[in-house]
């Protein structure tokens, strides 16, 4: 089964090259699909601030970005790539805040530090647990895209939110393949529109039946029974079930709840973080909200306020479909 | 960031009479939500209180969830066009902010709108974000204009500017 799952671009959104990290520039879908060349830590870091790739392509960044820096290491002692590591991710905790950035570079140093503990060739090692480590996520993302498919039902009409990196429009491809007839409505998610850009896109791509809707069109599609269940997806998790979600997924999961519309959420559990209340939300420049494509909305002086995520308490959802990367 | 219960925020193009009202009570600050498809709110609301010299900050339709949460929201007030014993009919959008403001105990105020609207707009509108191309012309899109707020999500329904200083 999981040999016939049609893959989109957004699934698995930079792969590594002859020692180069390509990395998919999510900011030109659906004009163009085109990668950039991430060459060591430092373009890293500016992939992720600019936002040009997000949600889990940040992830398969970092990852990467451990490999790059070993692989431009021949030679050095143990002492000193340990130590290049560690800057490294000192540098991708730093890029930005809402993501567990520094989950995944623990991951990373914990594997270092064994090495180097043992005596081990550090490069070697971390390179052989990084490569396994992507495999089985690789692995039990296309397992939670069957389960997603499993979700929704014949004569569904889903209601998502930003994008899930791939896993939504893959689902839809084994619905269709099912014979499911299903209906997608997609938001456009201000302010960089991902849900209009990247969402629709790729679920067109797979053949799915969708329409965009503005972002504040989800009460009026709810309160009209337009929607049978909301998928969106999760950027951070909490021991206690809340998550943190690209900005207005909270509204959604709020009116889900008053109109009885059955709320998922694809979730990598972490217990890290105890609750929502602990994550740290990120507010951008104002001026990405106040301008668009280089043109501003605003005359005068009007100032701008932009949250990045929301968090949604554990209590707004029906069913987490997690996959367990730790 | 903010203090707890210190936003108004204002949805739709209200009646201009509003903001001398809001004015009246020495509100400093207010939040517009921008109001796609056409951006209304953000010109003309954004307009209307530098005008009066109250100090607007825009957010995106999606990010009211956000000031709910942190419990910073005070006040609520929606543009109506038509109401009744069993509720109004306001710009698109309005039907979150009512369902936010009963979750989260905060009043939703009705304010008199200051343009007419469709009640549904064309796919195209949102093929253009401020007159920028945002998607290809080919996206189908689904362009609702008005929400029905029902009287549960309501705390009061003005009539206009006679009424409002009670």
């Amino acid at each position: 089964m999981k040999k016939d799952i049609k893959e989109s671009p957004l699934f698995w959104p930079a792969k590594m090259k002859r020692n180069v990290l390509l990395v998919l520039d999510e900011t030109l879908i659906p004009a163009q699909v085109k990668y950039i060349k991430v060459t060591d830590m430092h373009s890293a870091v500016e992939v992720i601030r600019q936002m040009k790739t997000r949600a889990f392509g940040q992830l398969l960044v970092v990852l990467n970005t451990f490999l790059l820096e070993i692989n431009k290491s021949p030679g050095l002692s143990g002492k000193h790539l340990l130590h290049r590591l560690e800057k490294t991710a000192l540098a991708l905790n730093r890029s930005r805040p809402t993501f567990p950035f520094a989950e995944v570079t623990g991951i990373v140093l914990r594997w270092a530090k064994q090495a180097f503990a043992e005596d081990a060739d550090i490069g070697i090692f971390v390179r052989k647990n990084i490569m396994g480590y992507l495999a089985g996520i690789r692995a039990k993302r296309l397992e939670r895209i069957t389960k997603i498919a499993q979700v929704i039902r014949d004569g569904d009409t889903i209601l998502t939110h930003c994008n899930v990196s791939g896993e939504l429009a893959m689902a839809a491809d084994i619905c269709r393949r099912q014979k499911k007839r299903i209906y997608f409505f997609a938001t456009e998610t201000r302010p960089y529109l991902q849900g209009a850009k990247l969402t629709y896109w790729e679920l067109k791509r797979m053949g799915a039946d969708v329409t965009l809707v503005a972002d504040n069109a989800v009460g009026s599609l709810m309160s009209d029974g337009l929607i049978d269940k909301i998928i969106v997806g999760s950027d951070r998790s909490c021991a206690n079930g809340d998550f943190a979600n690209k900005i207005g997924t909270y509204q959604i999961a709020v009116l889900a709840k008053e109109f009885r519309v059955p709320f998922y959420v694809l979730t990598q559990p972490s217990d890290k973080v105890k609750s929502g209340k602990d994550i740290p939300i990120e507010i951008r420049d104002s001026k990405e909200l106040l301008t668009f494509g280089g043109k501003r909305i605003v005359r005068g002086r009007v100032k701008g306020f932009y949250p990045g995520f929301d968090v949604v308490p554990a209590k707004f959802i029906t069913k987490q479909i997690a996959i367990d990367v730790r | 960031m903010f203090a707890n219960k210190t936003i108004i925020l204002v949805q739709g193009v209200v009646h201009d009479s509003l903001w001398d009202i809001l004015k009246e009570k020495q509100t400093q600050d207010i939040f517009i939500l921008e109001g796609r498809p056409y951006l209304y709110p953000a010109k003309h609301s954004t307009r209307e209180a530098i005008r009066r010299k109250i100090t607007p900050t825009l957010i995106a339709d999606n990010m009211a969830g956000f000031l709910f949460y942190k419990n910073f929201v005070k006040e609520v007030w929606l543009a109506y066009h038509l109401a009744d014993k069993t509720g109004a009919l306001c710009d698109i959008g309005a039907l979150i902010l009512g369902v936010l403001g009963k979750r989260h105990r905060i009043p939703v105020y009705l304010y008199p709108s200051g343009q007419k609207t469709k009640f549904l707009g064309r796919g195209k509108d949102l093929h253009t974000f401020n007159g920028v191309p945002a998607v290809p012309g080919n996206v189908r899109a689904y362009v609702p204009l008005v929400d029905r707020v029902p009287m549960t999500y309501i705390t009061r329904i003005h009539s206009g500017r006679k009424s409002c200083g009670t």
